[in-house]
C-alpha cells in the first residue's frame, strides 16, 4: 500500500539499476556542492544543472514529471524571488541564491526518489552505524503507514457513504472524530504488535538482512559524480 | 531474575517502537488528509500533532528520533514538506518532541507546563536553525522576518496543538494504562 505514496517510478534505466549506496554518495556530494556553489559567477550553478540533466537522462525521468514534483519548491522560492525585485541588491542576491540552491537540491532529491524504492533506501541507510536506529524507526513508520492506510481507507469510505455532501462543519467534526479514533486504535494496536514482536524473538536488537557488497563500478560512478559536482562548486567559490 | 527483567525491557522496547511507528505513520497521513481537504499545512501544522503527542507517551530518545525522521520520510514518500522546509521541520520536531518527553516523562511536570515549554523551545530552535542556515548559505536578508512569518502563520496550528494534544495523550493513556504507571514510577 505504501506504493500509493512512494515517489518511485518503475522504469528500466541505468540509474534504476545502480546500487542505492552509490546513488546516496552521489546525492550527498551534489547537495554539498549545491550548498557551497556561488550564484555569481553563474557557471558553477549551470554546471550543476548540467549534471542534474545527466541524471535525468540516465534515469529516464520525464522532465515534466520532475517539473511537477518540484513545483511546490518553485512556488516556495519563487515568491521571495519576485518580492526581492523591489528590495535592495542584498535581498535580490539572497533570494536568487536561495532559489537556485533549493531547486538544485530538491530536483536532485526527486531524481533519487523517482529512481529508488524507499524500502531499498532505508535498507541502505540502515547499514550505516550512525543511522541504524533512525532507519529502523523509519521502517517501523513505513509499516505503520501500511497498517493505518487500511483504517483510513475504510473510514473514508464510510464517511463518503454517510455524508457525501458534508458541509465544512461536518467535515471538521468528521476529521476530528476519525483522528481521535485513529490515535486510540493505533495505541491499542501498538501493544499487540509489541507483544507479537517479543513472541517472535525480539530481544531489543533489530534483525538485519545480510549485507551485499555494492559493485565497484557503481561506487566509482557515484564517487566520480560527487567529486565532479564538488570540484565545479569549489572552483567557482574559491577562485 | 535478570532474564525476566531483560524480557520485560524487550517487551517495553518493542511496544515503544511499534507505538512510535504508528504515531509516525499518523504524522505522515494527517498532512495528506489535510491537504486532500484543501486546508493549509503551514497554518494547521498537522504533522506536529501526532509527533508532539508522541513526545508525551514515548521516551526522550525515541520521541526526538521520531521528530527527526518523520518530516524527512514524508519528503521522501510524498514530496512534502518541500525541501528547504523539511530539514528545518526535522530539527523543530526533534526538539519539540524531545523537550516534551523530557519534561513530562522524565521530570514528571504536568502537561499544561510541558506543552507550552515545548512549543516555545520549538520557536527558539527554529529561529536558531534559520539563522544558522542563512549564515551557511550566505543569505543576509530576511531570516528573522521569515521566522516571525512562520510563527504567526502557524498560530492556529499552535492553538490546535494546545487543545488536541492533551486530549490525545489522555486518550492514549486511557487505552494503555501502563504508560501512566511507568511515568509514575520514574
Amino acid at each position: 500500500m505504501i506504493g500509493h505514496f512512494d515517489l518511485y517510478m518503475r522504469r528500466e534505466s541505468a540509474l534504476h539499476r545502480m546500487d542505492e549506496r552509490a546513488k546516496i554518495i552521489a546525492l550527498v556530494g551534489f547537495v554539498l556542492a549545491a550548498l557551497i556553489a556561488p550564484t555569481r559567477p553563474v557557471w558553477p550553478a549551470c554546471t550543476l544543472f548540467g549534471l542534474l540533466g545527466l541524471g535525468l537522462v540516465f534515469g529516464r525521468v520525464p522532465p515534466l514529471l520532475l517539473a511537477r514534483r518540484t513545483l511546490l519548491v518553485a512556488l516556495f522560492v519563487g515568491l521571495p524571488l519576485l518580492v526581492s525585485r523591489w528590495g535592495g541588491e542584498d535581498a535580490r542576491l539572497a533570494a536568487e541564491a536561495f532559489a537556485v540552491k533549493s531547486l538544485l537540491v530538491a530536483a536532485a532529491f526527486m531524481v533519487l526518489m523517482t529512481t529508488t524504492r524507499t524500502v531499498d533506501l532505508l535498507d541502505a541507510t540502515g547499514r550505516l552505524p550512525l543511522l541504524r536506529g533512525l532507519s529502523a524507526l523509519a521502517q517501523f513508520i513505513v509499516r505503520g503507514v501500511n497498517v493505518l492506510l487500511g483504517e483510513v481507507v475504510r473510514t473514508y469510505r464510510a464517511w463518503a457513504l454517510r455524508a457525501p455532501r458534508a458541509n465544512l462543519q461536518l467535515r471538521v467534526r468528521g476529521l476530528a472524530a476519525a483522528s481521535v479514533s485513529l490515535v486510540g486504535r493505533a495505541a491499542a494496536r501498538s501493544d499487540r504488535i509489541g507483544a507479537a514482536m517479543v513472541l517472535r524473538g525480539f530481544d531489543g536488537s533489530l534483525p538485519q538482512a545480510p549485507a551485499r557488497s555494492p559493485a565497484a563500478a557503481h561506487l566509482a560512478i557515484g564517487v566520480a559524480f560527487a567529486m565532479l559536482s564538488l570540484a565545479a562548486a569549489g572552483i567557482g567559490r574559491w577562485t | 531474575m535478570v532474564a525476566r527483567k531483560r524480557g520485560k525491557d524487550a517487551l517495553w522496547q518493542a511496544r515503544e517502537l511499534s507505538l512510535a511507528g504508528l504515531l509516525g505513520a499518523l504524522g505522515l497521513l494527517l498532512p495528506v488528509g489535510f491537504h486532500a481537504l484543501g486546508w493549509g499545512g503551514k497554518i494547521f501544522l498537522p504533522m506536529h500533532l501526532p509527533i508532539v503527542a508522541a513526545g508525551f507517551v514515548l521516551g526522550p530518545a525515541t520521541a526526538a528520533g521520531l521528530g527527526l525522521v518523520v518530516p524527512l520520510l514524508s519528503l521522501a514518500l510524498t514530496g512534502m514538506p518541500p525541501l528547504p522546509l523539511a530539514p528545518l521541520m526535522s530539527v523543530e520536531l526533534m526538539v519539540k518532541a524531545g523537550v516534551a518527553s523530557l519534561l513530562y516523562r522524565v521530570l514528571r511536570l504536568p502537561i499544561w507546563i510541558a506543552l507550552p515549554v515545548a512549543l516555545v523551545a520549538d520557536w527558539v530552535v527554529l529561529a536558531l536553525a534559520v539563522l544558522l542556515a542563512a549564515g551557511f548559505l550566505n543569505i543576509k536578508a530576511g531570516a528573522l522576518a521569515y521566522v516571525a512569518a512562520v510563527i504567526v502563520a502557524g498560530l492556529p496550528g499552535t492553538a490546535l496543538q494546545l487543545a488536541a494534544v492533551p486530549a490525545a495523550v489522555a486518550a492514549i493513556e486511557r487505552r494503555l494504562p501502563r504508560l501512566a504507571l511507568k511515568r509514575g514510577k520514574q
